[in-house]
């Protein structure tokens, strides 16, 4: 018998509590890891968006679309460089299937003021060049199992066709973001000309367009809603990271809500893991004072239970862990194009730090009981 | 020499606002390989003697002195460190942990020692045969009676060959013919393995298994009596 192995067997003196309570926690950890793997992928999003790039929609949602000559007024303001414009398009490419990210864009100036996505110059002629063209991000070619030089069919619920059927684009490229975080949140691009022409929309969705000075956003930005302020057509003018912020705050506040519940779980289990232990601990007075008896020093004991809790706690989180990467693979191919979760490094400590800072917290009154705990007085407690 | 020595021990306990005298002025001595009996009725003192002997508690006022060691003068941690090294502990309920079989309970002690992981075994294993419980020492306590228990609890008590064995009342619990393996039991330890021990009982018969036996009553040390070969007794 190893000192270890004795601990592993004082833990599992009361089999069933302690399983149950050790469910409860990996139960926690396994939400923990879940809501920060959706908190990250929003956060991580935001994160690497430029801050050159400034986009301008509508004043009061981004729904309402803007006019096209909006485009040569702000590129005549000073700092503006390159314009682009989007429409939200909605395209869903199965039946049945949520709407993919799908704009239909100006392809001559949409790849210029993203020029961190990357894409051939073949791919890029050929977009240009065909009216129904349309290059796919690699995470939606995957999804879809896309290849290029196939037609494409897309349905949209905001610009249906006339006879019903679905729209059909010529897929002739593919691209992707320098950015790693940015790579499932990039839209399948269309002309817009295509949209103008079948649907008859001449008004686009937004503007984006970059700065030379990230310095002078904010003047920019007034000094281009303050050109249409007294239209019906007001604008909004922000950094494209601050759109990202605003764009997911119509969700509410991911990460507060995230948060919140993280917390709310963790005070729960928490005072239950706490209740157990020190009814794990009361239940062995007799025990201790054994050990005390056979020379086990205070701090010997002391330490035996705040290493009973850890294993409690660290075991219970790598098994929630395991089950949370497992289900986190499993939902993959359910959730909506774009959003793919993963266990990041940075929540993989978190959960360790949780982990062993509750195993000290919820050890340390059983180990200071334990360390205090007076040999004559205890051993008459059997 | 003296292997125990106590001198003028004096112990009382508060107990609300009162304060209860439970030894008062005890002297004596403890030579080694002796058997000695601590025998009176409840509340006289004996665990509370048999406690401050065994290093698991501390006297009021007084001196207890162990193989010329004051144990007074030890601090906690240096005072667990001797009680692993040269106390052997048997208790009336046996006191074994319900989640170990029978050889890691004997086991248990040699985990402060620095013997290898086989070496712990080996020597429980050796311990357990000593006792006469070779053949149970994969069974829990739960699945052994009452005298293999105390048979177990003294295994544990000399694995670590102390030289001192300290017995609270250990026949207590066990029926007459188990009490009397046990008391055989604890002189062939006394008189082949060379153990001195302390025991307290009730029980006169278990007594007369000790060479000599200590009469308390009220906190005091009112006789000593050499057993019936002997023939003396001695007025304190």
């Amino acid at each position: 018998m190893t000192t270890f192995g004795f601990l592993l067997k004082s833990m599992f003196r009361r089999k069933l509590l302690v399983t149950l309570s050790m469910l409860s926690l990996t139960t926690a950890f396994l939400l923990f890891i879940l809501l920060r793997s959706v908190a990250v992928l929003f956060s991580g999003v935001v994160a690497d968006v430029s801050d050159v790039r400034m986009q301008t929609s509508s004043k009061y949602a981004i729904i309402f679309l803007l006019p096209h000559r909006y485009g040569e007024e702000i590129a005549s303001v000073d700092g503006v460089l390159d314009v682009t414009h989007a429409s939200w398009f909605g395209g869903a490419f199965k039946e049945g299937d949520d709407s993919a990210m799908t704009f239909a864009v100006d392809p001559t100036t949409y790849f210029e003021v993203y020029d961190d996505y990357l894409i051939s110059s073949e791919h890029l002629s050929a977009f240009v060049e065909l009216r129904t063209a349309a290059v796919a991000p690699e995470a939606i070619m995957e999804r879809y199992d896309l290849e290029v030089g196939q037609k494409v069919p897309v349905t949209s619920p905001i610009f249906p066709t006339s006879n019903g059927e679905p729209w059909t684009f010529d897929l002739v490229g593919t691209y992707r973001s320098k950015n790693e975080s940015e790579a499932d949140f990039l839209p399948f691009l269309f002309h817009f000309e295509y949209l103008k022409e079948a649907a008859g929309v001449s008004d686009v969705g937004w503007y984006t367009f970059t700065i030379d000075d990230p310095e002078q956003s904010a003047e920019i930005a007034q000094i281009i809603d303050s050109k249409f302020e007294n239209t019906s057509d007001a604008t909004k003018t922000m950094t494209e990271s601050q759109a990202f912020r605003d764009f997911f705050a119509q969700m509410g506040d991911i990460s507060l809500m995230m948060n919140g519940i993280i917390g709310a779980v963790f005070f729960t289990m928490l005072l239950l893991t706490a209740n157990t232990m020190i009814h794990s601990y009361r239940q062995r007075i007799p025990d201790l004072a054994v050990l005390k008896t056979l020379g086990f020093s205070n701090a010997k004991v002391a330490r035996f239970m705040l290493i009973e809790s850890l294993l409690f706690c660290t075991t219970s989180a790598a098994v929630g862990i395991g089950f949370a990467t497992l289900a986190l693979h499993g939902i993959g191919p359910f959730l909506p194009s774009g959003f793919v979760l993963t266990v990041t490094g940075p929540t993989l400590i978190w959960g360790a730090f949780i982990a062993v800072g509750l195993g000290l917290v919820i050890g340390l009154v059983p180990a200071i009981s334990a360390s205090r705990l007076v040999i004559v007085n205890a051993l008459h407690t059997r | 020499m003296a292997l125990v020595n106590l001198e003028s021990v004096w112990k009382s306990y508060k107990k609300g606002r009162d304060r209860v005298e439970v030894l008062n002025d005890i002297s004596f001595r403890v030579n080694s390989r002796d058997f000695v009996a601590l025998m009176g009725p409840s509340g006289s003192g004996k665990t509370t003697m048999l406690n401050l002997i065994g290093g698991l508690d501390r006297p009021t006022s007084g001196v207890v002195t162990v193989n010329d060691l004051e144990l007074s003068s030890l601090s906690s941690g240096k005072l667990a460190r001797w009680r692993s090294e040269s106390i052997g502990f048997v208790f009336q309920f046996y006191n074994l942990l319900p989640v170990l079989s029978a050889r890691q309970n004997v086991e248990l002690p040699l985990l402060l020692t620095k013997l290898g992981r086989r070496q712990r075994r080996k020597n429980a294993e050796l311990a357990l045969d000593i006792v006469g419980l070779s053949d149970r020492a994969r069974h829990t306590p739960a699945r052994l009676s009452g005298g293999q228990q105390q048979r177990v609890a003294i295994a544990r008590a000399i694995v670590a060959d102390p030289k001192i064995l300290v017995c609270d009342e250990p026949t207590g619990d066990l029926d007459r013919t188990t009490a009397i393996e046990i008391l055989r039991l604890l002189q062939i330890l006394n008189q082949d393995h060379d153990k001195t021990i302390i025991m307290v009982t009730h029980d006169p018969k278990a007594a007369e298994f000790a060479k000599r036996t200590m009469l308390l009553d009220k906190g005091k040390l009112v006789s000593r009596l050499l057993q019936p070969d002997i023939e003396a007794e001695v007025e304190v």
